[in-house]
């Protein structure tokens, strides 16, 4: 019996240890590595001196809070609007799920439509008499990584809905009764009733999007390309385009800690029970 | 308060549905339409040679087919990884399957950058970059975690008794498996191998540095997108959502059989 239970576990650990545990040591241990042998923190150093690192470190950490910003309360209105019973809801669902479905490099594709300077974001406000000169969505810095969180959230912000969703179909019904009796409003209900009770889908979903955030890569790539590097896309141009293994690594060793360090603190914060489910 | 609910949730199915039909417009529109300071809204005209130029170059057979083989792998590699281990995962007292569990949970959060490119160097030496096999391996690695997820929690629902009704019918562990369990199972496993499936069609960062000449369809669409032909890409990308749609509706279907809705986030 034992026996057979490690035999049957024993493909799925190997292969992940194999491929995908001992890759990340690997390069851990390369962003430590000099490049005449020895150790020590050369690679660091050097990332650190470069002003394109920097900026990745601020676009990276940028993009996660205004995607997770837009995507939380877009989700959060959305998963509200859902709730209960009303006409077509199960054809609603599933068109504003669909986004989820597109594949990231489509989304790229079609936000270049919409944020293009001559694209269709452009014509509608000039349509709205809000603009009369086009905007060059990725001019500038501070539009680009807002374009690119946009094109973000847009993708995710059903998966956000989703998981929220779920969550507020797991607060009872009675709870709400009770509060109206006791002369409770609409929002007074949803500050003192929904919020609280929804926490830990909230905590789940913005764990989940927090760490995919960070890793994010080809929507910046495909919507900017080089001039918004984030630490994803700042670790591939420096391995395949300059071919500098060590500061390839120490930039994905950053966003590893960075990311290990945000973990951490929600397995803290709401233990494993909570994870788990 | 319903004509509230009417406007936000029309807002938003705008705000979801709008990049997706630009994108079917873009590939369907004259150039005139869209090329212009002021493109138009609404579709006018409708012509139909993007599509034929796009799919008489011939650029996209080879992607399609390397995307096609890579996914197809990728799910069934995944389904024979997985099945035993999940299988074996709900015989485990709680605290190690919840161990497990949150170990698959911290390999899904690793950076993607740190895995590909020691994957990329052995895979040189050993003649696996820019092969199908080589995808395929390392796109398991990003796929296991979650089809573990979601097979060890239709394992986990089935019911003990009818195994072990089973067993007392005579029936060997291996019997029991394939007649039993894996029937019963059976939602759970094309789920599972449905979200490998897409999740590997779509994969963008290890496809990157695992390829030098032999692009996937994703890749091919970023080298259209860099290339900047809109309706060329608007093709190509459309190309690549077609199947994505309709395996997602089959998915949701699936999903709603089995008790497997809170799973697959």
């Amino acid at each position: 019996m034992r026996r057979r239970v490690l035999l049957g576990l024993a493909p799925l650990v190997l292969y992940l240890g194999a491929l995908t545990l001992a890759p990340v040591v690997s390069t851990l241990v390369l962003s430590l590595r000099h490049p005449e042998g020895g150790w020590g923190l050369g690679a660091f150093r050097a990332i650190a001196g470069h002003y394109q690192f920097a900026e990745a470190v601020v676009n990276t950490l940028a993009i996660t809070g205004i995607s997770l910003a837009l995507e939380f309360c877009l989700g959060l209105v959305a998963a509200l609007s859902l709730a209960g019973r009303f006409r077509a809801q199960g054809v609603v669902r599933v068109l504003l799920l669909l986004p989820l479905g597109v594949p990231t490099i489509v989304a790229a594709a079609a936000m270049r439509y919409v944020f293009g300077t001559v694209g269709y974001l452009n014509e509608l406000l000039y349509r709205l008499g809000l603009l009369s000169l086009p905007i060059d969505w990725t001019g500038s810095r501070g539009l680009a990584l807002l374009t690119v969180a946009v094109a973000d959230a847009w993708k995710v912000t059903p998966l956000v809905m989703l998981i929220l969703l779920a969550g507020l179909q797991a607060i009872p019904r009675e709870v709400y009764e009770a509060a109206r009796t006791d002369g409770a409003g609409p929002w007074q209900q949803f500050v003192w009733i929904t919020l609280p009770l929804l926490r830990p889908a909230l905590t789940l979903a913005l764990i989940v999007r927090g760490v995919d955030a960070f890793r994010i890569f080809a929507l910046p790539l495909a919507l900017v390309g080089r001039n918004l590097p984030v630490l994803s896309t700042y670790a591939y141009v420096e391995y395949l385009e300059y071919g500098n293994p060590y500061t390839a690594a120490a930039s994905s060793t950053i966003l590893l800690l960075l990311i290990l360090f945000t973990v951490g603190a929600y397995l803290r914060l709401a233990g494993p029970e909570e994870v788990l489910r | 308060m319903r004509a509230a609910r009417a406007l936000v949730l029309g807002v938003l199915l705008l705000f979801a549905l709008g990049p997706m039909y630009l994108l079917v417009k873009v590939s369907l529109s004259p150039p005139a339409e869209v090329m212009t300071a002021h493109p138009t809204l609404l579709p006018h005209g409708i012509t139909w040679q993007h599509w034929q130029r796009v799919l008489g170059s011939g650029q996209l057979a080879a992607p399609l087919r390397k995307s096609l083989t890579v996914a197809s792998g990728v799910a069934l590699g995944a389904l024979l990884l997985v099945a035993p281990a999940a299988y074996s995962l709900v015989q485990l007292p709680p605290r190690w399957r919840y161990g497990v569990l949150l170990g698959l949970f911290l390999c899904r959060m690793l950076p993607e950058v740190s895995l590909a490119m020691p994957i990329a160097v052995v895979f040189l030496r050993w003649g696996l970059l820019d092969t199908d096999v080589g995808l395929v391996l390392a796109h398991l690695t990003l796929v296991l975690p979650v089809t573990a997820w979601v097979l060890t929690t239709t394992f986990g629902t089935l019911p003990r008794d009818v195994e072990e009704a089973a067993a007392l019918d005579g029936c060997g562990p291996l019997r029991t498996l394939v007649f039993i369990v894996l029937p019963l199972a059976l939602p759970g496993l094309v789920v599972a191998a449905l979200l490998a499936w897409l999740f590997s069609w779509e994969e963008f960062i290890l496809a990157t540095y695992l390829t030098l000449g032999e692009k996937t369809l994703p890749l091919q669409v970023y080298y259209y997108l860099y290339q900047g032909n809109w309706f060329v890409t608007a093709v190509a990308a459309t190309v690549m959502t077609l199947p994505v749609l309709g395996l997602s509706a089959l998915l949701q279907r699936y999903l709603r059989e089995t008790p497997l809705a809170g799973v697959t986030r």
